[in-house]
C-alpha cells in the first residue's frame, strides 16, 4: 500500500515538473522578441511581439482578416500574402492552399507563427475593419426560416461602411460548439443608420451559428461582429440601368442598398427580381412595393417557382431566371447584381450574359 | 486497437461543433477505421464502387441545384430538393479544398425512403470512401442509397 501510494506521488510530482518546464519553455524558447511587420509596402507598420500566429498578432493590432473558424486551421478564409520573412510553408498549410496560391506567396494566416520580420500584403480596405461588440436590439421573424436581426452598437458605437458590404457574426462557444465562430452576412441596413447593424440570416440545417441565432440569442443579449469587408457595391455609373436578382437572405445587401438610393435621391433605372419558393418564402414586400412608389424607376418584381392554390399568387411565377428572361429585352446598356446561392448566381449570370450583359458587367455576392 | 493516428486527427476534425455543429460521426460510436471498413464491403457487395456512387450523386445534386428550391425529378419514381445555405465548409480530412454548403433531400417514391446529401458528402464518398456515422444527417446507407440511385444500373 506504501509502496503504492509513494508511486502515485513520484507520478504525480513528475508530471507537475515537466508541465512547469513547458510553460517556462513556451516563455523562452517561443518568445520570438520583438518583430516588424510592413503592410502594403509601408502603409502601416507594426511592432510586435513574435510567438503568436499572424492572424492573432494582426488582431491585437486592430488589423482584421477574415476568418469564419477563428483561427482553427478549418475554413482557410484568412489567407494572407507574405512578401518576406514568411519562411516554408508548414504542413497544415499545404492543405488549405492550392498550387497557384503557393506559388504566389499566399499563407494561411491563422497557421504561420510571426518569427521574425514579415512583409505582408492585404486588401486597403481591411485598414477600415473594427471589431465591434453590441447589444440585439430587435429579432424579428421575416419567414419561416428567416430572421432580422438589429443590433445596436455599443463600442465603437458607430460603423461606416458602403452598402453592399457584409460583417462576420461571432457565434460564441455553446452547446455542441466548443470555441467561437465567425459568419459572414450582408448589412441589410442602410449606411445612414450609423449606430445600428441590421443583418438578416436564414436557418441552415446543422449550422453552427444559424442554430445559435434561432435557439439561443435573446433581444438584450450581446453580440460580438467585425467589419465592414467586401467590394460589392454599386457602380459609379449613375445612368446605367441595374438589375438586381436574389432570393431568400440574398435581399439583405439589396435591402440597405435601395434604402440608401431612396435617401440620398439616387435615381438609377432598376428592376429588382426576388425569387421564391412559396408564399410563406417572401417578405419585405409591402415595404419594397412602397418604395418602388416612391423611386420613379424602380421595379420591384417578386416571384413564385411553386405557388400552390392556397397561395392564391397572383404575381410572376416561374424560376427567378425564367421571370428575368421574360421581362429583360435587351441587356446591352446594363449591370447585373446578384445575391444568393452559388445555383441561383450561376444561372442568373447565363441568363444575363444571353441579354447582353457583359462579363465585367455582372457583379455577385456569391453564398458560397 | 488504438486507433491509428492519423485516422485519430480525421476523427477530431469530425466531431461535434469543429466544422459543423453536428459532425459526421455522431451518434455513431464506432471507430472511424470500423466505419470506413463496414461500408466498403457494404459497397463492394452491392457490386458498385464509391465512384460510381458519387457520380450519379453528382448528377442529382446538380439537377437538384438547378431547380433552385423547387422538387425536380431525377429518375423513376425520384425526386430531389435543393435547400440552400450560405458559406463553405473544409473536408475533415485536409487537403481537398472548401466544398459549398447546402443539401439535397433525394426521396425514394417506391420505398419512402429519403436521404439527404452535400457537396462535401459527395466528395467524402468519392475520395475516401466515407458515408457518414449511422444516425447522422447526411448518412448515407449503401443499400438504401443504392436503391435510391438505381445502383448497380437497373434494367
Amino acid at each position: 500500500m506504501g509502496t503504492i501510494l509513494l508511486a502515485t506521488l513520484v507520478t504525480a510530482a513528475t508530471a507537475g515538473v515537466l508541465a512547469a518546464l513547458l510553460v517556462l519553455a513556451e516563455r523562452t524558447l517561443a518568445n520570438y522578441g520583438p518583430c516588424t511587420i510592413d503592410i502594403n509596402q509601408g502603409a502601416r507598420t507594426l511592432e510586435v511581439q513574435g510567438g503568436k500566429p499572424l492572424l492573432a498578432t494582426l488582431m491585437e493590432q486592430q488589423i482584421f482578416i477574415p476568418s469564419a473558424c477563428g483561427g482553427r486551421g478549418t475554413c482557410a478564409y484568412c489567407k494572407v500574402k507574405v512578401t518576406a520573412g514568411g519562411g516554408p510553408l508548414i504542413p497544415t498549410e499545404l492543405t488549405l492552399l492550392d498550387d497557384e496560391e503557393q506559388k504566389s506567396d499566399v499563407r494561411v494566416s491563422c497557421q504561420l507563427k510571426v518569427r521574425n520580420d514579415l512583409a505582408i500584403e492585404i486588401p486597403d480596405e481591411l485598414f477600415r475593419v473594427r471589431q465591434f461588440t453590441g447589444v440585439v436590439e430587435r429579432i424579428r421573424d421575416l419567414t419561416h426560416d428567416i430572421k432580422e436581426l438589429r443590433i445596436r452598437l455599443v463600442e465603437p458605437d458607430t460603423i461606416d461602411f458602403t452598402p453592399g458590404q457584409y460583417v462576420q457574426l461571432e457565434a460564441p462557444a455553446y452547446g455542441p460548439n466548443p470555441e467561437p465562430v465567425y459568419r459572414a452576412y450582408s448589412i441589410a441596413s442602410p449606411p445612414s443608420d450609423r449606430s445600428h447593424v441590421e443583418l438578416i440570416i436564414r436557418l441552415a440545417p446543422g449550422g453552427i451559428c444559424t442554430t445559435w441565432v434561432f435557439t439561443i440569442l435573446k433581444e438584450g443579449d450581446e453580440v460580438r461582429l467585425n467589419g465592414p469587408y467586401g467590394e460589392f457595391r454599386l457602380s459609379d455609373d449613375p445612368a446605367r440601368e441595374m438589375v438586381w436578382i436574389a432570393g431568400g437572405s440574398g435581399m439583405a445587401p439589396f435591402w440597405s442598398i435601395v434604402r440608401h438610393m431612396r435617401e440620398q435621391g439616387i435615381d438609377r433605372p432598376c428592376t429588382y427580381f426576388f425569387g421564391a419558393v412559396a408564399r410563406r418564402d417572401l417578405f419585405l414586400i409591402d415595404e419594397l412595393e412602397q418604395l418602388a412608389s416612391e423611386l420613379p424607376r424602380f421595379r420591384f418584381v417578386p416571384a413564385l417557382s411553386g405557388a400552390t392554390e392556397g397561395d392564391g399568387w397572383t404575381g410572376e411565377k416561374g424560376l427567378i431566371t425564367e421571370v428575368v428572361d421574360r421581362h429583360l429585352a435587351d441587356g446591352a446598356d446594363a449591370e447585373g447584381y446578384l445575391c444568393g446561392s452559388g445555383g441561383m448566381i450561376d444561372a442568373a449570370v447565363k441568363v444575363l450574359a444571353a441579354k447582353g450583359i457583359p462579363e465585367e458587367r455582372i457583379h455577385y455576392d456569391k453564398f458560397t | 486497437m488504438k486507433q491509428s493516428p492519423a485516422y485519430r486527427r480525421v476523427a477530431e476534425r469530425m466531431a461535434p461543433g469543429v466544422l459543423c455543429r453536428d459532425g459526421f460521426l455522431a451518434p455513431d460510436r464506432r471507430r472511424l477505421e470500423e466505419i470506413l471498413e463496414t461500408d466498403n464491403s457494404a459497397v463492394v457487395g452491392l457490386g458498385t464502387t464509391h465512384q460510381a456512387i458519387a457520380a450519379r450523386l453528382q448528377a442529382v445534386y446538380d439537377q437538384a441545384r438547378a431547380g433552385l428550391g423547387r422538387h425536380v425529378e431525377v429518375g423513376e419514381g425520384r425526386s430531389a430538393l435543393w435547400r440552400e445555405a450560405m458559406g463553405r465548409i473544409p473536408c475533415p480530412w485536409g487537403g481537398c479544398g472548401t466544398f459549398a454548403k447546402g443539401e439535397v433531400e433525394l426521396t425514394n417514391a417506391a420505398t419512402g425512403e429519403t436521404l439527404r446529401f452535400t457537396a462535401l458528402g459527395i466528395h467524402l464518398v468519392e475520395a475516401h470512401g466515407f458515408y457518414q456515422g449511422r444516425g447522422s444527417r447526411y448518412r448515407l446507407e449503401p443499400a438504401a442509397l443504392a436503391r435510391a440511385l438505381g445502383l448497380p444500373e437497373e434494367g
